[in-house]
């Protein structure tokens, strides 16, 4: 933390040296007769020669042909009424748009998409940070136990979708027999059947699966903490509880941001266990925005109408997380 | 130098945009002449064909259908892949799109799903076959549904069946026999509830499953009254708000979720499980479809299979079935005469191929070998067939999207969210007019 302030603090006194020399009559001379010298080599920059920019061309390619068309032809389709086989389209207007708002569509997936992501970033941030805490004492056989924890983050979506299918099924799942073992009743228990908690149910296995990772970045942050800074504290008198909560959460606050944010975009982009897990289930409970991308697409064959969804969802992923990296860089500051 | 470096880079870019931009124009091309009885000796071909399903042991489209055609046509190479239905139909929309599709790949009869036949054929990606035996054989009942303006592009060999399975040793216990109308059904449903016996297991959770009981229901109760209903409901003639249609069936239908004779945990409850239930004795009957009937033979009870009766008083009793989907030719494809022979020897009734195919139960089939020998489990639906008793299934005359509006709306119903029966019919007909609409 200090060495990043000083860093900021060197890169804002080199700013204002150059912002004075900038003005001086020396330094302007400097920077033509550089100028002149550059244009006679060929060079526009003697630092950035014009010639370096063929070694980003292939890079660039494949992000013009791959990521800025598509998304291009997804703004464009979704004024179509393309099915996605036959090219014979007509242009529609907003008529996609104004039917994903008139079906309801549009409401029902942002809500279960930002409930899925509230549970998500919630549950696996807070999990993650836990056992990142845990698991970076001296405990005993802690290498293994951070091994255990980031298994479930090397299961494919599918492995563990059809695992917890079985953990989640009524009468005679793993969790209905746990609670039968120890004595409950869980005869009405059907966590993936009921509307009600069918949403929480596949968020909680999207949080299993991903702790570990979340862990993996808190156990880095944690371990760059100054153990003198640490020591420090303890001798002005911190309790375990002051220490972390005043000491180790703002100086891991970088990483906090990290989880989040990475969360947040997962949770945003929720789509496998949906389609898993529920099929979007029970009735229209775990469509998300990108399961209803998916169904829109390929089983109603309304390419049009589905880009239309994209584009609107497009707009909200980057309108959440721009306000969340905003918001949690000023806290960042603010700490 | 660096200006022709930096025009090449450009000229490659702008190609490649092109190339994607112009997507996959629906493909014209004439047909090749390298069938394999005209193509030379030495002229290897191979043949691409793409399946939907999940490839077994001894799988009949990957395995033996590669074999016989190689021994057949020792120059051709049939690569035959198969991809689980959702990923099948992504797959072939894919390789659609960008002109790469397989020569070869399965289509939907009519409008259903998003390989219909309909989708495909007008949008030019299928080549016509209406000169081969194949079509003429098949007969009407065979090419309908595959038929396309005047042109065929497949022929049905079979029939798949919707109907009811039950464990006949849980029936007999209780002195009950198959029921032939609805009432009947609904006292034997009570009786086993009665006796102890969960009367039938569903996995809703998979919601496709839904349709396996309401389309039986749906060949009693809206069909006999009127064959033509779907192709009203695009005339504006019919409509699923009609009173004594779509409403009535739905209502019978939720009668058996509501009196709990479906197991009450079947939303969270997928196909796959329902079944093992249903083998492990947990229920009596399941509806599902003639294509699982090897997975539940393995059941160590007398397995019967009948129609679910939906007829009440003089109506009739109907069943579900519709022509199977079958391979069709990709207009673009090298080898379009190559796959034509193909399809004519696969087809004609009595190629090594075809009965290999009738023999690995591929389908209740209505000509040539086998079909003199219907299998005793399907012997009460094809009675009703050849008496024009039967119903193509209703989503095949829908455009896709209608069943799933219906499926999830249903599942709100029988999940308790306060849906009703006139809503999910006012749904099912706003979806019907917004994909006619297009």
């Amino acid at each position: 933390m200090r060495k990043a302030y000083s860093s900021l603090e060197s890169l804002r006194g080199l700013c204002g040296l150059r912002i004075c020399l900038a003005g001086s009559r020396p330094f302007k001379r400097e920077v033509n007769s550089v100028k002149s010298r550059a244009k006679r080599l060929g060079l526009n920059s003697l630092t950035f020669p014009r010639r370096m920019y063929l070694f980003a061309a292939p890079a660039l390619a494949l992000f013009l042909v791959f990521w800025v068309f598509p998304l291009i032809q997804m703004f464009f389709y979704s004024f179509t009424n393309f099915n996605g086989i036959n090219f014979n389209y007509d242009f529609v207007g907003l008529k996609n748009f104004v039917n994903i708002f008139k079906d309801g569509t549009l409401g029902n997936s942002i809500r279960n998409t930002l409930v899925y992501t509230i549970v998500m970033v919630g549950a696996s941030n807070l999990l993650g940070l836990a056992i990142a805490l845990a698991l970076n004492s001296n405990i005993r056989l802690k290498t293994l136990f951070r091994t255990c924890c980031y298994i479930p983050a090397l299961f494919s979506a599918i492995v563990v979708g059809f695992i917890w299918s079985y953990v989640y099924m009524p009468r005679s799942g793993l969790l209905v027999s746990l609670i039968t073992l120890v004595g409950g009743d869980a005869s009405k228990l059907n966590i993936l059947g009921n509307h009600k908690v069918a949403l929480y149910g596949i968020a909680l296995v999207e949080v299993w699966k991903g702790f570990g990772s979340t862990m993996i970045i808190y156990l880095a942050g944690l371990q760059t903490l100054d153990e003198n800074l640490l020591e420090a504290a303890r001798i002005d008198g911190c309790n375990e509880w002051q220490l972390m909560r005043l000491v180790k959460l703002p100086l891991i606050s970088a990483t906090i941001t990290i989880n989040v944010i990475l969360s947040a975009i997962g949770g945003l982009k929720a789509f496998d266990y949906a389609f898993i897990m529920t099929s979007g289930g029970p009735g229209k409970a775990t469509n998300t925005l990108m399961f209803n991308v998916y169904r829109i697409a390929f089983n109603e064959q309304l390419m049009g109408k589905a880009s239309a969804l994209s584009v609107i969802s497009f707009f909200c992923i980057i309108i959440v997380t721009v306000l969340m990296l905003y918001v949690m860089n000023k806290r960042e500051v603010e700490l | 130098m660096k200006k022709l470096i930096a025009l090449m880079l450009s000229g490659i870019l702008i190609a490649s945009l092109a190339a994607c931009g112009s997507g996959a124009a629906a493909p014209t091309a004439a047909p090749s002449q390298d069938s394999p009885a005209a193509a030379a000796p030495e002229e290897k071909i191979v043949i691409t064909v793409l399946d939907s399903g999940s490839a077994q042991e001894n799988d009949f489209e990957t395995e033996t259908l590669p074999r016989l055609i190689s021994a057949k046509y020792p120059n051709v190479t049939v690569e035959a892949s198969k991809l689980p239905d959702d990923q099948y139909y992504t797959a072939l929309k894919t390789k659609i799109a960008s002109g790469e599709a397989p020569d070869m790949f399965r289509v939907a009869p009519k409008g259903a799903g998003s390989n219909s036949v309909i989708t495909l054929a007008e949008a030019g990606y299928l080549a016509p076959i209406n000169e081969l035996g194949i079509v003429e054989l098949a007969g009407a009942s065979g090419t309908d549904a595959f038929r396309v303006g005047s042109n065929v592009y497949t022929v049905s060999s079979g029939v798949s069946i919707l109907g009811t399975y039950v464990n006949m040793d849980m029936l007999k216990s209780l002195s009950l026999s198959i029921p032939t109308t609805w009432a009947e059904f609904l006292d034997v449903c009570q009786k086993l509830k009665d006796g102890g016996i969960q009367p039938i297991v569903m996995g809703d959770k998979d919601m496709y499953v839904m349709q396996f009981g309401m389309y039986q229901l749906a060949a009693s109760k809206v069909y006999p009254k009127n064959p033509a209903y779907d192709d009203q409901l695009r005339t504006g003639e019919t409509h699923f708000t009609d009173t004594g249609s779509w409403d009535t069936v739905l209502e019978m239908y939720d009668t058996l979720y509501k009196n709990g004779y479906i197991d009450s945990s079947s939303l969270g409850i997928s196909q796959q499980q329902s079944q093992q239930m249903f083998v492990d004795k947990q229920a009596a009957m399941t509806f599902d479809g003639s294509w699982s009937a090897p997975t539940l033979r393995g059941a160590d009870f007398e397995l019967g299979y009948y129609p679910l009766p939906g007829n009440e008083g003089s109506e009739i009793l109907c069943a579900s079935m519709a022509p199977g989907s079958n391979w069709a030719i990709y207009s673009g494809s090298k080898h379009i005469d190559a796959c034509k022979n193909l399809l004519q020897y696969w087809f004609d009734g009595e190629s090594d191929l075809w009965k290999a195919y009738v023999d690995a139960d591929k389908a209740v089939v209505t000509y040539g070998y086998g079909s003199d020998r219907v299998d005793v489990l399907f012997q009460p639906f094809m009675e009703l067939y050849n008496n024009d008793r039967a119903y193509y299934w209703c989503n095949q005359g829908w455009p896709a999207g209608v069943e799933n509006e219906m499926l999830a709306k249903f599942s709100e119903l029988i999940g308790g969210q306060n849906t009703t029966v006139p809503e999910i019919t006012k749904a099912m007909q706003r979806k019907f007019e917004e994909m006619v609409a297009g």
